[in-house]
């Protein structure tokens, strides 16, 4: 679908015709209103920003900033936390919380899989909920209860609308019966979004997509934002996937 | 100094009595004198033993080294080199915070971690925001004046002093502050981002006084710290060293004057003489060594924190206190405080690019005090925040928005700009600290920590919300996400009149044992709606003051 067929997105950024609360239903337009990335990548090669790359500015980053943010590059290995019957449920999940229909993708599950198998915990577990690993095993087993009970297979063999469905209910922490009965629904929801969204927000491919200027020691920032004059030099404006001049002559 | 004064040396005045800023490496961010600090042995009995290397630890050392004392500073996080230890990076700065476990409960539990607790030397200050503005004199009688909390055992004017020499300190940056007791800051205000012009454009529509600052950056240099380089990492510790935290403003000189800082000990429980009751030490196990120590010292200082100080106090049982020290009366962990702390985004046409500049910049302390009219006692604070990527994806959460939504407003980031609140929220017996029945790998029993709202305090955030999401309004913002979240640790040790109804006295002594103190924010009675960093140093630097530095 191009964007001509998106009533009220267009070219326009500035009026915010994209933006999902003043959209009916508050659900986003399609993705194919954004241009595809041409320089670096970004998740799914969308994003607003098809100019920027943040990884163009790591030869200005101190040595301990680079060695933590460039090793997100480096492609996983086998998963160590969670079991291989896990893995299918999880990687779903991580897909559909965070819209990843498509390669290539920030390596969401692996990534929270790391963190656990590390025991790198956020430094609280609240009184009515088991620790944080043990919720992120109870919601996958509760994923697959669900879709089997309402579709008849795993979660991770729904078809994406089915999925998002399932999704929806728990973001509601409307979810019941089986192993969501040992979770309170809600906190379980907050605890797996902190997870899914710290993993997929650290990689430079997601700031790539949101146009995030990243790490900036020692360089620093000397224009501070606000418009066209706030802009550093190697930091490029939105653009969105329709040509402006064949949109002006149509 | 009198007025005139101050504005004509704006910048240009140090603290008399602190040499951290020239001690400091102009090319180098290791705490100077690491290599060549003196050590204390196990049995030898120092003047003063500090727990916990935060803002309350390290100003009370400085200051009693300075004095000749002889000081050991334990410390369970480790000793950073802020080189190679610390990144320009949220997700890569996790070790900065306390992450061991904890347990919250509670009808509002309060999140910990990242939020709100520091590991390491230079404590949370190495990772808070940096806002750093002063209580009001109010603050001190909220009894009296308005019939809730609690009054301190001292008053605003015992403080101001200290006030204004750790001002000097840190150096603090910003406008003359016209709230709660009008005063001047050393060091000029910084200048003001896009995305924080904004917001002041909206507050002004309303008729909100906004001024720029407080925060303890440096606009300028000081001694051999540089510039503020507006890189926007703050809360992940300063690389530049212009963000003051003990680690940079009182620690070099704590070691140049013989204070001995040990990292990764875990302080496990202060031991009691039972024959005289005092403390001789404190037991302690380095990180990966199971034996236990004991340091000796004439006197103890607990500085860890509204969570660690009650957890290290009821830890601490003996024949003469068997339920902890300074607990004869049930009082060690109680009237724990957060304040609120929503946070509202709105979007602009153009770019803001939030993520520059220190977050903290603007902040207005006009809804400070009780104002009846409001139905509510006590008041709020406003500040400008801006959250990086990961903050900002928990932003567009909380306001209910995953998936391809999600996606849809973070890509939209650059148009945003954040302003936040700061909640006062009331001192409470039921909202504590208590042991947990699971213990950690030393296995000392971990903390549980229970909050639950008060009505005032929900009618407080209900209005506080109204009027920031007002001022995006007035300020053209055409659409806004707002964030429910609480910030801030104080109280849980509270200093008072009596030991019936507090933990130490006005001098920060334990009720009950002779040789303990507790120098940290967990004595503060009530919090104001102001960031508790300077207070908690001040209050450090007064109980100094007061032990004879």
């Amino acid at each position: 679908m191009a964007a001509d067929d998106l009533p009220g997105v267009g070219a326009d950024i500035a009026a915010g015709a994209h933006l999902p609360k003043l959209r009916p239903g508050t659900q986003p337009p399609p993705p194919s209103w954004l241009p595809r990335q041409r320089r670096g990548t970004t998740p799914q090669m969308i994003g607003r920003y098809p100019d920027f790359d943040v990884l163009d500015a790591v030869d200005t980053w101190d040595d301990a900033t680079k060695k933590v943010v460039l090793a997100r590059l480096e492609s996983p290995g086998p998963l160590r936390f969670f079991s291989a019957e896990e893995e299918p449920t999880l990687v779903a999940f991580c897909d559909v919380v965070l819209a990843q229909d498509a390669e290539p993708r920030v390596p969401v599950a692996a990534m929270v899989d790391a963190k656990m198998a590390d025991g790198k915990l956020d430094g609280y577990r609240y009184a009515d909920m088991p620790r944080d690993p043990d919720t992120w095993r109870t919601v996958l087993a509760g994923l697959d209860h669900t879709a089997r009970s309402a579709y008849g297979c795993s979660f991770a063999e729904c078809s994406a609308e089915r999925r998002e469905n399932i999704v929806g209910e728990f973001a509601q922490g409307r979810l019941v019966g089986g192993p969501w009965d040992e979770l309170n629904v809600a906190r379980a929801w907050s605890v797996v979004m902190r997870g899914a969204l710290a993993a997929f927000y650290s990689h430079p491919w997601a700031w790539n997509e949101i146009g995030f200027g990243g790490p900036a020691y020692p360089r620093g920032f000397l224009r501070l934002g606000g418009g066209a004059a706030g802009r550093e030099p190697f930091e490029t404006s939105g653009a969105v996937a329709v040509d402006p001049v064949r949109e002006d002559s149509r | 100094m009198g007025t005139f004064w101050r504005g004509v040396l704006k910048g240009a005045v140090g603290p008399r009595d602190n040499d951290s800023r020239y001690l400091l490496d102009v090319h180098r961010r290791d705490l100077p004198g690491e290599a060549t600090m003196r050590r204390y042995a196990d049995d030898e009995e120092v003047d003063l033993l500090v727990v916990g290397a935060g803002a309350g630890g390290s100003v009370l050392a400085q200051r009693l080294a300075r004095r000749g004392w002889t000081v050991v500073v334990l410390e369970a996080g480790p000793f950073w080199h802020p080189d190679e230890d610390w990144v320009s990076d949220e997700a890569g700065s996790h070790q900065l915070y306390w992450t061991q476990d904890r347990v919250i409960g509670g009808a509002d539990p309060i999140e910990l971690g990242k939020n709100n607790s520091g590991r390491g030397v230079g404590g949370s200050m190495v990772h808070y925001a940096g806002y750093t503005p002063r209580f009001h004199p109010s603050d001190f009688s909220t009894f009296a004046d308005d019939g809730v909390g609690v009054d301190w055992p001292l008053s605003y004017a015992d403080l101001r002093p200290h006030y204004e020499r750790v001002e000097r300190e840190l150096p603090v940056a910003g406008q003359d502050w016209p709230w709660g007791y009008p005063h001047r800051y050393p060091f000029a205000p910084h200048p003001v981002t896009g995305a924080a012009g904004k917001l002041r454009e909206g507050a002004l529509a309303c008729g909100i006084e906004m001024r720029v600052g407080p925060v303890g950056i440096i606009n300028g240099t000081f001694g051999n710290r540089p510039h503020c380089i507006y890189r926007g990492y703050c809360l992940q510790g300063c690389k530049v060293n212009a963000k003051a935290s003990p680690y940079v403003t009182h620690l070099p000189d704590a070691l140049a004057h013989g204070v001995e800082v040990r990292a990764n000990c875990m302080a496990l429980r202060v031991e009691i003489d039972d024959a005289t009751g005092a403390a001789r030490g404190v037991v302690y196990a380095r990180e990966g060594d199971g034996e236990h120590r004991r340091q000796r010292a004439k006197l103890v200082a607990v500085a860890c924190y509204s969570i660690e100080t009650p957890r290290l106090l009821l830890a601490s049982t003996s024949k003469r206190h068997p339920h902890g020290l300074g607990n004869n009366a049930d009082q060690v962990g109680r009237y724990v405080m957060v304040q609120g702390a929503a946070q509202s985004a709105g979007r602009w046409p153009e770019e803001l690019r939030m993520y520059k500049a220190p977050p903290p910049e603007i902040s207005s302390e006009q809804f400070y005090e009780t104002d009846a009219a409001r139905g509510f006692a006590r008041g709020f604070s406003i500040q400008t925040v801006s959250p990086l990527p990961i903050g900002w994806a928990e932003h567009v959460l909380a306001d209910g928005h995953w998936g391809r939504a999600l996606r849809e407003y973070m890509r939209d980031y650059n148009h945003w700009a954040t302003i936040g609140v700061l909640n006062e929220l009331l001192p409470h017996p039921e909202n504590r600290v208590t042991l947990a029945d699971e213990t950690d790998t030393f296995g000392q029993p971990v903390a549980r920590m229970d909050y639950t709202l008060s009505d005032n305090d929900k009618a407080n955030m209900a209005f506080s919300a109204k009027v920031i999401h007002g001022v995006l309004d007035a300020a053209g913002a055409q659409d806004v996400l707002t964030i429910q979240r609480f910030a801030h640790l104080i109280g849980g040790a509270r200093m008072g009149g009596s030991p019936e109804n507090s933990v130490v006295d006005a001098d920060h002594r334990v009720w009950g044992v002779p040789n303990v103190l507790v120098s940290d924010g967990s004595v503060c009675p009530t919090q104001g709606s102001a960031n508790p960093a300077l207070t908690i140093m001040a209050l450090a630097s007064r109980l100094a003051e007061r032990l004879g530095a």
